[in-house]
């Protein structure tokens, strides 16, 4: 399969603020603005682990080298609920990731838009378990 | 995004009276409070409080003390709801999108959301909740706000805000990442508070309750506190034993079980706020139909709030939801990236 990783720097100021009361950890101490990654690269696992699943995937890189990066993705309770399940992305599957970098370095993302090669979504499926009103 | 909310004469007790006069009754059912084989009211089950996600904690100014939404009111936040899902079911979202308030992203600060560009998760992420006709999380005071906080909270939290813009890391995207106890208890894995963990707020919010003679538990999804309450009477451990979560004694009152928790420690937090040691938690859990079982929490802190606070929500019955190992240091990746970030960042300038 075709693998092609790029990453883009953009010089972006950016302000530090406050959490607003009950807030979700920071992305922005986690992952770099600055450093966005297209990432097409094969399932290898994918840890169902609270607060937060990670897929990893091996991308190979221009020069040949293959990289398993980890990208953090949404709490397994709400996939599960949402229609994700084990079967959704089984080892093997291809996708595209796009997102951004660890701040460390590491090969870690955040995915922004996770996709098929064909474009479509990765999550699609699940139809939204809260567009009930209540009675 | 939140639904409605139906209040037992029990869980009542703690509303104001403007509150009671706009509750809608409930209707009249032939659902009987069932028991346990020793005689208990019997609430167990797993409870989760997903559906009042939407429902903000603390009430529009402009709807007064309104408890509940206007027929008109109600449909405009049905049609967000809507739009929300439907821009949550988007094949890709747009940087643009998930940096738009209005658009609901999850985690978009200031910080990840500069210039249009954001580093915020997707929108898939998040649960929205259900709307409910329910104003706000808070019932009382009267028009749904947290009171104030006392002159002497308000000075720590503004001494609490110098220190934090006095450091070298202040100005870092993502803020300052010195050590772990930078980190939120939430983020340190150490708890949400009492109150934090069953206030619905993004996701994982089931809860389980399970009655033993002599023992209600209260299991919380986020993030793995459970709760062992004794309600045979026994009298709260010495003073000088002080926990993040307090320690919580139970007894009925009717059909409603009523919770008192002290013996905080100093620090531990409702919401984002620190709270003293003085800090008395009263819960209330009353069933009020087979698959309803309404739940208020009033906050009696004097030492930061000038007066105490109610947030009261129904939660609803869900069997089929499971809720999973939270082994949350061990999954906590974040921790370690920010603080191998904010190494890196400090490397980057000072050259190396």
């Amino acid at each position: 399969m075709s693998t092609k990783v790029f990453l883009a720097s953009a010089a972006l100021g950016l302000l530090a603020a406050g959490l607003p009361a009950w807030a979700h950890h920071s992305f922005a101490a986690e992952f770099d603005i600055n450093k966005p990654v297209k990432l097409q690269g094969t399932v290898t696992q994918m840890e169902w682990i609270n607060p937060h699943s990670w897929i990893h995937i091996d991308v190979k890189e221009p020069d040949g080298k293959v990289v398993n990066w980890m990208v953090e993705g949404g709490s397994p309770n709400i996939l599960l609920r949402r229609g994700f399940t084990k079967k959704s992305l089984e080892p093997g599957t291809v996708i595209v990731v796009d997102g951004y970098q660890a701040k460390s370095g590491d090969a870690r993302a955040n995915g922004a838009n996770i996709t098929f090669p064909d474009g479509k979504r990765l999550f699609l499926g699940g139809s939204n378990p809260n567009e009930q009103p209540q009675k | 995004m939140i639904r409605s909310f139906r209040c037992t004469l029990a869980a009542v007790v703690l509303i104001p009276a403007a509150a009671l006069a706009q509750t809608k009754p409930t209707p009249a059912k032939t659902w009987t409070q069932p028991k346990t084989a020793w005689g208990d009211p019997d609430i167990q089950g797993v409870w989760p409080g997903t559906a009042m996600i939407g429902t903000p904690l603390e009430r529009d100014k402009s709807l007064g003390t309104r408890a509940y939404l206007t027929e008109d009111e109600y449909a405009k936040r049905q049609d967000r709801a809507k739009n929300q899902s439907a821009i949550d079911s988007e094949e890709t979202v747009s940087d643009l999108t998930r940096c738009d308030p209005k658009r609901g992203g999850l985690g978009n600060t200031a910080t990840t959301c500069s210039n249009g560009v954001s580093i915020g998760p997707p929108l898939y992420w998040d649960d929205r909740g259900k709307p409910s006709k329910q104003a706000s999380l808070v019932m009382d005071p009267p028009d749904g706000r947290i009171p104030a906080l006392t002159p002497e909270a308000q000075k720590a939290a503004a001494d609490r805000a110098a220190a934090r813009r006095a450091r070298p890391c202040a100005g870092t995207a993502g803020g300052c990442h010195d050590s772990w106890e930078d980190e939120s208890l939430w983020d340190r894995c150490i708890t949400r508070g009492t109150v934090g963990s069953i206030v619905p707020n993004t996701y994982n919010q089931g809860n389980q309750i399970l009655q033993t003679p002599g023992l209600v538990v209260l299991r919380n999804e986020m993030i793995h506190e459970t709760r062992v309450i004794p309600i045979d009477g026994r009298p709260h451990l010495p003073a000088g034993i002080r926990t993040w979560m307090g320690d919580s004694r139970g007894h009925w009152d009717g059909n409603t079980l009523v919770v008192e928790t002290t013996n905080f420690r100093n620090g531990t937090v409702v919401g984002n706020t620190p709270a003293s040691e003085n800090l008395k938690l009263t819960e209330r859990f009353a069933r009020a139909s087979a698959d309803t079982l309404n739940y208020s929490v009033t906050i009696d802190d004097p030492k930061t709030w000038t007066k105490p606070w109610t947030i009261s929500f129904p939660l609803k019955n869900e069997p089929n939801y499971v809720l999973y190992e939270y082994a949350c240091h061990e999954g906590n990746y974040y921790m370690l990236n920010a603080l191998k970030g904010a190494r890196a960042e400090e490397e980057k300038k000072n050259g190396r």
